[in-house]
């Protein structure tokens, strides 16, 4: 049982730490999203000249904002689920049956993040972006083509973060099963949808 | 074989699988059944290109707009012009309170930031005039549906992305059946104010206090104008109207009304990132659920299975409109869509009906399904804003459904209603 205690303390203490810098960054992101939109809305009717990378500058960002965002609303039951047959059974069936979707959830995750690495390794991700490039001299005489496989990483990333989740939770849900403790509790935040 | 991931998706769904992880094991359990393991990496593929979208960016950006105007202050200017203009009417908040919805919709195309918003101010406001706590909650909920109707809207964005259909299009097509749904909202208001004799919420404003209130809400009421005047005129994309959005609510709400701090801001992008990434990965997941979608026939299927119940368009529009409806009492609107939208569309569109109604129908119909009890998503926002408990708000708001359900028919059997601007401004056919 203290085995138990302490991989889910620890468990959660990595999460903690991961998931607020993948906050951190993705609300960088969302700020950088806007900016670089911004910008070629103004070149474009303004200066009448758009320029070729904000559009895919934008999209890397979102990509990487959904990838390291989405971890923290699973985390905090922000994915949207049909929960009436689990709100009316027994707190006992209701974990056990929690249980259950955890697994399924995790199934399907260790299966994305297998194809995920192959994609991100792959030939796909070995092809260049079309239009993002990164300077490598201080004095921006040199510049790297930014390739593929740094923007599928961002899912592939996502998909470890809500493995590394769906474990926590499922060390929650054993503990709950197992124990009359209560556990320290995850700030639930808000999430909504798009309505 | 395959076509049997619609039943188990349905079993996931009903066991309360998360509906991200269920678009995406049913149809990978099939295709591993049905020996064709190739084509999880298919899968795969489908939920890293369905987010990587310009068009989709629309999404994070209309939130954050939303968001930032609802931190800025904005709605209070809002419900002062609506009370200068109505306040003075029997019923006058109630009145307020819908004509303040039909208003924020234009700026933010969500039903859950209007009932947070509108309702934390109107409900105890309508509380401490007389009204009963549950009928202010329940007007709160009922018109916030508004919200996704009234162009900007979230779910139409993703109905556009998913279906491929012109945002525009929706957008403009959503105009009517939104005012419709305030109009009808306010016609009972009157019906219910001679009857039970509501209060009027303030003295008639001479017309020189409206013309102060509407130039302090100018500033907002010029959002909606700007991101349909530069959609509609081809100055923006929607996704660069969308940003626009969100420099013009900074700048009103940073430096005109001052009503914000830059310091609030990174948890403004943090909010607004946090829900558009659930969205985000929904809609990629419901890219994938449409590959296998039309790998199974499905829609063949159910249109072949649709056929043999009636040909009588007519008599399937209100069949669907059922289905929808018990749809949306259980699930919110975006989920709904990515999830029938792929299915149901082809049918319909095969059998004639325009595919800009049928979307219309879809998103008027699962938007109203948002207040109806007993899983409507607004109706839990408004109790946990009023503190009125979810059941008895969910029987106080039957009647204002009852006139929703009304415009969905009407919007359904009189294809016009709904039609019109998009044809007359050459965005549909």
């Amino acid at each position: 049982m203290v085995l138990f205690d302490g991989l889910l303390r620890l468990l959660s203490g990595i999460n903690d730490r991961l998931l607020m810098v993948g906050r951190g960054i993705g609300i960088f992101a969302v700020a950088v999203m806007v900016a670089v939109t911004l910008l070629q809305v103004f070149c474009r009717y303004v200066l009448g000249n758009a320029l070729p990378w904000p559009d895919e500058a934008a999209r890397f960002c979102m990509l990487w904002m959904t990838g390291l965002m989405a971890p923290t609303a699973f985390r905090r039951g922000g994915f949207v689920a049909i929960d009436v047959l689990p709100s009316m059974m027994p707190r006992r069936a209701a974990s056990l049956l929690n249980l259950l979707l955890l697994m399924v959830s995790l199934a399907v995750l260790v299966v994305a993040v297998q194809i995920g690495w192959k994609e991100v390794t792959g030939l796909g991700g070995r092809f260049a972006s079309a239009s993002l490039y990164i300077p490598t001299a201080v004095d921006f005489s040199a510049w790297y083509r930014v390739p593929r496989s740094w923007m599928m990483a961002s899912i592939f990333v996502g998909v470890v973060l809500l493995i590394l989740v769906n474990l926590e939770l499922i060390l929650r849900n054993l503990f709950q099963l197992t124990s009359d403790r209560d556990l320290p509790p995850i700030d639930m935040g808000q999430t909504q949808g798009a309505e | 074989m395959l076509i049997w991931f619609l039943p188990l998706f349905l079993v996931f769904l009903m066991i309360g699988l998360p509906v991200f992880f269920g678009l995406l094991a049913a149809p990978g359990i099939l295709l591993l059944l049905n020996g064709q393991e190739r084509d999880l990496t298919l899968l795969y593929r489908n939920l890293y290109n369905g987010m990587d979208s310009f068009p989709l960016m629309a999404i994070p950006f209309f939130m954050l707009a939303g968001e930032i105007m609802n931190r800025g202050g904005i709605t209070h200017r809002l419900v002062e012009f609506s009370q200068a203009f109505m306040g003075h009417l029997r019923g006058g908040l109630a009145h307020v309170n819908v004509l303040s919805s039909m208003l924020f919709a234009g700026l933010s195309g969500s039903a859950v930031a209007d009932t947070s918003a509108l309702g934390s101010m109107l409900i105890p406001a309508m509380e401490k005039q007389g009204y009963t706590r549950k009928f202010a909650a329940a007007i709160t909920a009922a018109s916030s549906v508004i919200g996704p109707i009234i162009p900007p809207s979230g779910i139409m964005i993703i109905y556009a992305y998913v279906m491929g259909e012109s945002v525009a299009a929706l957008f403009l097509a959503g105009l009517v059946p939104g005012v419709m749904v305030g109009v009808g909202l306010m016609l009972l208001i009157k019906v219910m104010a001679d009857r039970y004799d509501f209060p009027v919420a303030s003295r008639k404003y001479s017309w020189g206090e409206r013309g102060q209130a509407s130039l302090k809400a100018f500033f907002p009421l010029m959002t909606p104008v700007i991101i349909l005047g530069g959609i509609l005129g081809g100055v923006f994309t929607p996704t660069e109207a969308a940003a626009v959005a969100v420099a013009y609510a900074l700048i009103i709400s940073l430096f005109v009304l001052r009503s914000m701090r830059v310091s609030e801001l990174p948890d403004v992008l943090g909010k607004a990132g946090l829900t558009s990434a659930v969205v985000l990965l929904l809609v990629g997941a419901a890219m994938s659920f449409k590959t296998v979608v039309s790998l199974s026939h499905a829609p063949q299927m159910m249109a072949d299975y649709i056929l043999t119940l009636t040909e009588n368009p007519l008599i399937l529009l209100f069949l669907i409109n059922l289905l929808l409806f018990v749809v949306g009492m259980f699930l919110d609107a975006g989920p709904a869509i990515i999830i029938l939208g792929p299915i149901l569309g082809p049918v319909f569109i095969g059998m004639g009906v325009d595919s800009v109604h049928f979307a219309i129908i879809m998103c008027v119909n699962l938007t109203v399904g948002l207040a109806t009890p007993p899983m409507g998503l607004v109706l839990f926002v408004a109790s946990a804003v009023s503190g009125e408990r979810v059941s008895t708000i969910a029987k106080a708001i039957l009647p204002f459904l009852a006139v929703e359900i009304v415009v969905i028919f009407l919007i359904t059997y009189f294809p016009a209603l709904s039609m019109t601007i998009p044809r007359l401004t050459g965005f549909a056919n």
